[in-house]
């Protein structure tokens, strides 16, 4: 957060995300920390982090189609999934990761142009209509294809990424892999507000009316709404596909879709800060109440009850959310920041 | 105060109706170059419904609107946005989550170049472009004095601001033309003057024609070079403002009492 006393003599300097050197350190020292874990902590942090990551990205990619650009998207898993599929689908016919990525997540993008379509007649509850009958179709066309197209029913294997020799399907290959990604996602998702096409998208979602007259081409803008959000889920599919090794049409669920909405909506629509708040605090919930769990279990408690109540707190979580901070984690963090900053001066 | 007689935009024989009801009938104006241009009439004599025909949300029926010679009636709002006619709303129809220069640098939108994957990787070139509009926008927040308000979001700001964004996006079109739908509803008599003087501003440095439709007949009558009256969806008087005030059939159509017994007089469906 800006701290007083801080001018700036360029246009550019005064829109950069990270705008003192002490944040550009932070950053810095919280990137070398996050590349040093694999030697101090064991595979299994490892792998939820790397789930962490691939969940974030998916949800960077809701934070631009539902947070910039309102459009309602409840089929973000089935974009992953298609983003899956695709990375399957090219590894087993030798193409290499680093080309399997990108590719994946362009086919999403495509794939995700056809369901945008109607978005431009439709909106609201028609919408979150018609990207559910996405998320419902997508199983059932994959199971419905031939088998030797996309595995059909039994799913595809996914060959493992490798580097100059380096499998990088291993738990600590994929978490730098992950790591490399959300990064880079990160670096993409927040350079999107501070461009013409951020633009649009939030003047899309504030008043597509006088964004019409403003000579903003309101339908094209939708679509490509959902097209940037699906190059997301598409990257998001592309990991997801490396970290299980076989995909199903059954991993990309409608449940996640609703899980990848919450979170977005407590952090906060409207920043991909609120997409990183909301993935971290949705996962440190759920973790935490995993965990109790488990030590029920071992006690000899309910422990079956408490895993079932994960739902639950999602639920209450989002409702909490909707009902004291619609805007979410992210203007939680940006008020508080500001009453820091201007400390002891009350916020104007 | 026209100082050159040449027509920007043209409206010829425009005919609406919803329903029962004609909201214009056979409706022509001209608009000069370098002129502020009103619409007054009382309340449903169609001079929105005009407004509306010119920035394209309705299709007449029958007629024609003509931009710079063209017949521009088949374009879409946004395309006429593009050609050179920008529009100001009625109410609040700024974009509230956005700053004031993120509003402004909107209205760029035509005239900036790049997609999806100039924004997600923000290239030199992109960034070279971002400076070069955010430096037009800082000279439209200079004229129309923002400047302590720029990174103030939108919604969060006073009504007569927010207009003036609304109107700075408007001016970043960088329009031939420039049409209000009444810019001053609600203002205070100070927010009026302000615009008013803005308005006059617009014309004279950057040589913008506006359009406009306004209630306030001190405004109308104090900066206006043209005015055409409505009644009924049909033009009732048509030019400067001292002939359009001494108008027998204005006064009656603002005073209320009997409509002048000719052909022409609005009542008969056309």
């Amino acid at each position: 957060m800006r701290p007083t006393g801080l001018w700036f003599d360029r246009y550019n300097a005064e829109s950069r995300v990270l705008e003192t050197r002490r944040s550009r350190v932070a950053g810095l020292l919280l990137l070398a920390c996050l590349a040093a874990l694999p030697f101090t902590v064991g595979p299994w942090l490892l792998g939820e982090l790397t789930f962490l990551f691939i969940t974030l990205i998916a949800v960077y990619g809701l934070c631009v189609t539902v947070g910039m650009a309102g459009q309602i998207n409840i089929a973000q898993s089935a974009f992953v999934g298609v983003g899956a599929f695709a990375t399957a689908k090219l590894s087993g016919m030798g193409v290499p990761f680093w080309l399997c990525i990108p590719a994946a997540a362009l086919i999403t993008g495509a794939v995700s142009v056809l369901f945008a379509l109607p978005a431009i007649r439709v909106r609201g509850f028609y919408l979150a209509l018609t990207t559910l009958a996405a998320q419902v179709m997508f199983p059932i066309i994959i199971m419905a294809l031939p088998m030797a197209w996309l595995g059909g029913l039994v799913g595809m294997p996914v060959v493992a990424p490798r580097l100059a020799g380096v499998n990088l399907g291993t738990t600590t290959g994929l978490y730098y892999l992950a790591l490399v990604l959300v990064l880079f996602c990160t670096w993409a998702v927040f350079n999107i507000p501070r461009t013409r096409f951020g633009r649009a998208l939030r003047a899309v979602h504030d008043n597509d009316t006088a964004a019409d007259v403003m000579g903003i081409p309101v339908a094209r803008i939708k679509i490509e709404a959902f097209f940037a959000g699906a190059l997301f889920a598409g990257v998001a599919g592309a990991l997801t596909a490396y970290s299980l090794q076989f995909v199903t049409a059954t991993n990309f669920t409608l449940f996640a879709s609703v899980w990848y909405l919450g979170m977005l909506i407590v952090g906060g629509l409207h920043s991909p800060l609120g997409a990183i708040l909301g993935v971290l605090f949705i996962t440190l919930l759920q973790e935490g109440l995993h965990t109790i769990g488990n030590m029920a279990l071992q006690t000899g408690g309910a422990g079956g009850t408490i895993f079932a109540l994960n739902s639950v707190v999602l639920a209450l979580c989002i409702l909490l959310a909707l009902i004291f901070e619609p805007r979410g984690l992210a203007h939680l963090w940006t008020t508080t920041m500001t009453a820091f900053r201007l400390w002891p001066f009350p916020r104007t | 105060m026209a100082r050159s007689s040449g027509t920007i935009l043209e409206a010829r024989e425009l005919s609406l109706r919803f329903g029962a009801v004609d909201a214009l009938r056979n409706v022509s104006i001209q608009v000069g170059a370098g002129m502020i241009h009103a619409l007054i009439g009382p309340n449903g004599a169609g001079k929105s419904s005009l407004l509306n025909c010119l920035s394209g949300f309705y299709k007449p029926w029958s007629g024609s609107v003509v931009f710079e010679g063209q017949d521009i009636s088949a374009l879409r709002p946004s395309q006429r946005a593009q050609a050179g006619i920008a529009r100001t709303f009625q109410g609040i129809q700024t974009y509230p989550g956005m700053t004031a220069r993120e509003n402004i640098l909107s209205g760029f939108h035509g005239k900036m170049s790049g997609g999806v994957f100039a924004a997600l990787f923000r290239w030199p070139a992109v960034i070279r472009q971002e400076e070069e509009f955010t430096a037009r926008a800082e000279e439209i927040i200079d004229f129309l004095e923002l400047e302590e308000h720029r990174h103030m979001v939108v919604g969060e700001m006073p009504y007569g601001l927010r207009k003036r964004v609304d109107l700075g996006r408007a001016l970043a079109l960088e329009p031939k033309i420039l049409v209000m739908d009444e810019p001053m509803a609600g203002m205070s008599p100070e927010e009026k003057a302000i615009l008013a003087r803005y308005i006059i501003d617009i014309r004279d440095n950057f040589e913008i024609p506006v359009v406009l439709v306004e209630h306030d007949m001190e405004v109308v009558m104090d900066i206006s070079d043209q005015v055409t009256v409505l009644e009924f969806g049909a033009v009732i008087a048509d030019g400067p403002p001292a002939q359009v005030r001494a108008d027998p059939r204005v006064i009656a159509a603002y005073l209320g009492g009997p409509p002048p017994l000719d052909a022409s007089a609005p009542g008969v469906s056309a």
